[in-house]
């Protein structure tokens, strides 16, 4: 009699599990820089990557900020979009139907101009089926109201951390922002509230001027710096971070080959995040996890044993 | 779920044609693209400049000589103007090249302005699109407006194309001297469709002028872009015919804000608020 074929089970290398949610890589793509997913679709193959995070939901759609947006400045780009998103409402109705049929985890990014709003988009998203965890953006550098607010301040950072909690079950990640004096503050004051993860770092607030018109590139003056020009600084604040968080860390800032997104890893993020690239190659997350592979495999280390293993 | 697109391209010529403007040949694969579309395009691998540069499709190759718009590849012409485009120009035949697209829109002669006179508008490098888009009508009134002699060679393609051809310079070296929206407003009335692309300005001009007459006008925009698939939303145009309230359900007629990669570049004229430009 035939045997039957034994079924092998083949273990995945570059699964991790981050605020109790499984996630099949350390690879997600960042808030704002991924739309709602199915932008990419023709680009790249969304079931690869580790997570989608969202562009930024808040409780009433908003317009945005008037244009131009956008500038590119050397080796990174200023953005000030303006958290121009659907609503709430609208992303649980138009745009999770595509998310929930493909392969990876969904996070959501919320944002609220008060902390009451926080509270409602979490709980709103809450019992939205194929969203596996929120994303608490306090650190938007382009709206007047919200946003970097709550981002630099550490009681209001605990207090829109503890709303969020209180409101939903999903586990939690707070995004920080570095444009603050001590991080190690923040991740503290954000760890008191009750995040389960920690998400850093967004834009830095930059400017950039046309001399010859002396005018501000962007209508909204300043913007947000990202891509690979703010890369050391993200990787100096997700190791300073590291020293003192107990809840696992996300790392990002100018990531834009495997090897940038090792710094992090190394660094002591639990994960990672890919923003600006997927501009210029909208499939650089998946070829970025697919270089992580190739890296533990060159070293014969697992994902765990590579997290946080700087040599100082 | 898709499979990737095929972003290379292989450069079969870079010839400068006027001092400091270049015509790139690119062998590609994925090239069949529409009058008025555009591909992003990375000038280097690395990451400065980082971002990708748009740039309208000039012509497409059909080495079969094919009449339907085949896929061996595009033309794209290119005025010098930064570093990317500095780098760009450096490229020699079987040099590769990242290209992402066709993306957009483009330009359509719709049903019902089939039997209006069809104005092709251009200013300056304005005029790529637009001589494309002339292949595909074989007929119609260019309008071409430039600074001098030197650049009305540009506009060449829009002869080869079957249009009637007017010129205007500013300085008055060739041609009438003016502006091309000087020609227009010879040369329009209320049974003109025109199509326009150039200087923010001349579009402007062009979307009053089409509006005091009574002609229908599209216009191709252009805006500073980081993705060129609507996902960054860098390139937000305002829109003067929303209903003042984000439209959630995502249908592009009423919302504040329309992106110029994904629900343009071609625009109706009395679509855009000119004001908030």
């Amino acid at each position: 009699m035939k045997k039957p074929a034994r079924v092998k089970l083949k273990s995945n290398p570059l699964e991790v599990v981050i605020a109790g949610v499984k996630f099949k890589n350390p690879v997600m793509t960042a808030s704002g820089t991924f739309g709602y997913g199915s932008e990419f679709a023709a680009y790249t193959d969304l079931n690869k990557l580790g997570a989608i995070v969202v562009k930024g939901l808040s409780l009433k759609p908003r317009a945005g900020n008037p244009g131009p947006r956008t500038v590119e400045t050397p080796c990174g780009m200023l953005n000030a979009i303006g958290l121009q998103n659907v609503g709430v409402d609208a992303f649980i109705k138009d745009k999770m139907p595509f998310l929930r049929g493909v392969d990876t985890r969904v996070i959501a990014n919320i944002f609220g101009e008060t902390i009451d709003e926080y509270a409602e988009v979490a709980h709103r998203l809450d019992n939205c089926p194929g969203v596996s965890a929120l994303e608490i953006n306090i650190s938007c550098p382009n709206v007047k109201k919200g946003g970097i607010v709550f981002g630099t301040d550490p009681l209001q950072a605990y207090a829109v951390v503890k709303a969020v909690k209180d409101a939903a079950r999903l586990p939690v990640i707070t995004k920080l922002s570095p444009n603050v004096t001590d991080i190690k503050v923040m991740v503290k004051a954000v760890e008191d509230a009750g995040t389960d993860a920690i998400s850093l770092i967004n834009t830095l607030t930059g400017m950039a001027i046309d001399v010859e018109k002396r005018r501000p590139y962007l209508k909204n003056v300043t913007g947000g710096l990202s891509g690979p020009a703010i890369r050391p600084v993200a990787v100096r604040l997700c190791w300073e971070a590291k020293k003192v968080a107990r809840v696992p860390l996300v790392g990002m800032g100018g990531i834009m080959t495997a090897s940038d997104a090792l710094e992090f890893l190394i660094a002591g993020a639990d994960a990672v995040q890919v923003g600006t690239a997927s501009f210029v190659d909208p499939d650089a997350a998946v070829k970025i996890a697919s270089g992580i592979a190739d890296y533990l495999k060159r070293h014969a280390m697992t994902l765990g044993e590579l997290v946080g293993s700087i040599r100082v | 779920m898709k499979k990737s697109p095929d972003t290379k391209a292989v450069v079969l010529y870079n010839k400068e044609i006027l001092p400091g403007y270049f015509l790139l040949g690119l062998k590609w694969k994925a090239a069949k693209a529409a009058p008025g579309q555009f591909v992003m395009l990375r000038t280097s691998g690395g990451f400065d400049p980082l971002l990708r540069r748009p740039l309208g499709i000039y012509s497409v190759i059909n080495a079969g000589g094919k009449k339907t718009f085949g896929d061996d590849g595009i033309e794209l012409l290119y005025k010098v103007v930064g570093k990317g485009t500095k780098i760009l120009s450096q490229k020699v035949k079987g040099d590769g090249i990242d290209v992402l697209g066709p993306l957009g829109n483009g330009f359509t002669l719709k049903a019902e302005h089939e039997n209006k006179k069809v104005i092709l508008l251009s200013g300056g490098m304005g005029m790529v699109p637009l001589v494309f888009f002339a292949k595909a009508l074989g007929s119609g009134t260019a309008l071409f407006g430039c600074r001098s002699k030197a650049e009305v060679q540009l506009a060449s393609g829009f002869k080869k194309n079957g249009c009637k051809l007017r010129v205007a310079t500013e300085d008055g070296s060739a041609g009438e001297k003016g502006l091309a929206t000087d020609l227009l407003k010879d040369e329009i009335t209320n049974d003109s469709v025109v199509y326009a692309c150039g200087p923010v300005a001349m579009l402007k001009a062009t979307a009053a002028i089409a509006a005091t007459v009574g002609a229908v006008c599209f216009v191709s925009l252009e805006r500073a872009m980081a993705c060129g698939i609507g996902a960054c939303l860098g390139c937000a145009v305002k829109s003067g015919k929303h209903s003042g309230v984000y439209d959630p359900s995502g249908v592009i007629e009423n919302r504040e804000y329309k992106m110029v990669c994904s629900d343009g570049p071609v625009f109706d004229g009395a679509d855009i608020d000119w004001e908030a430009f």
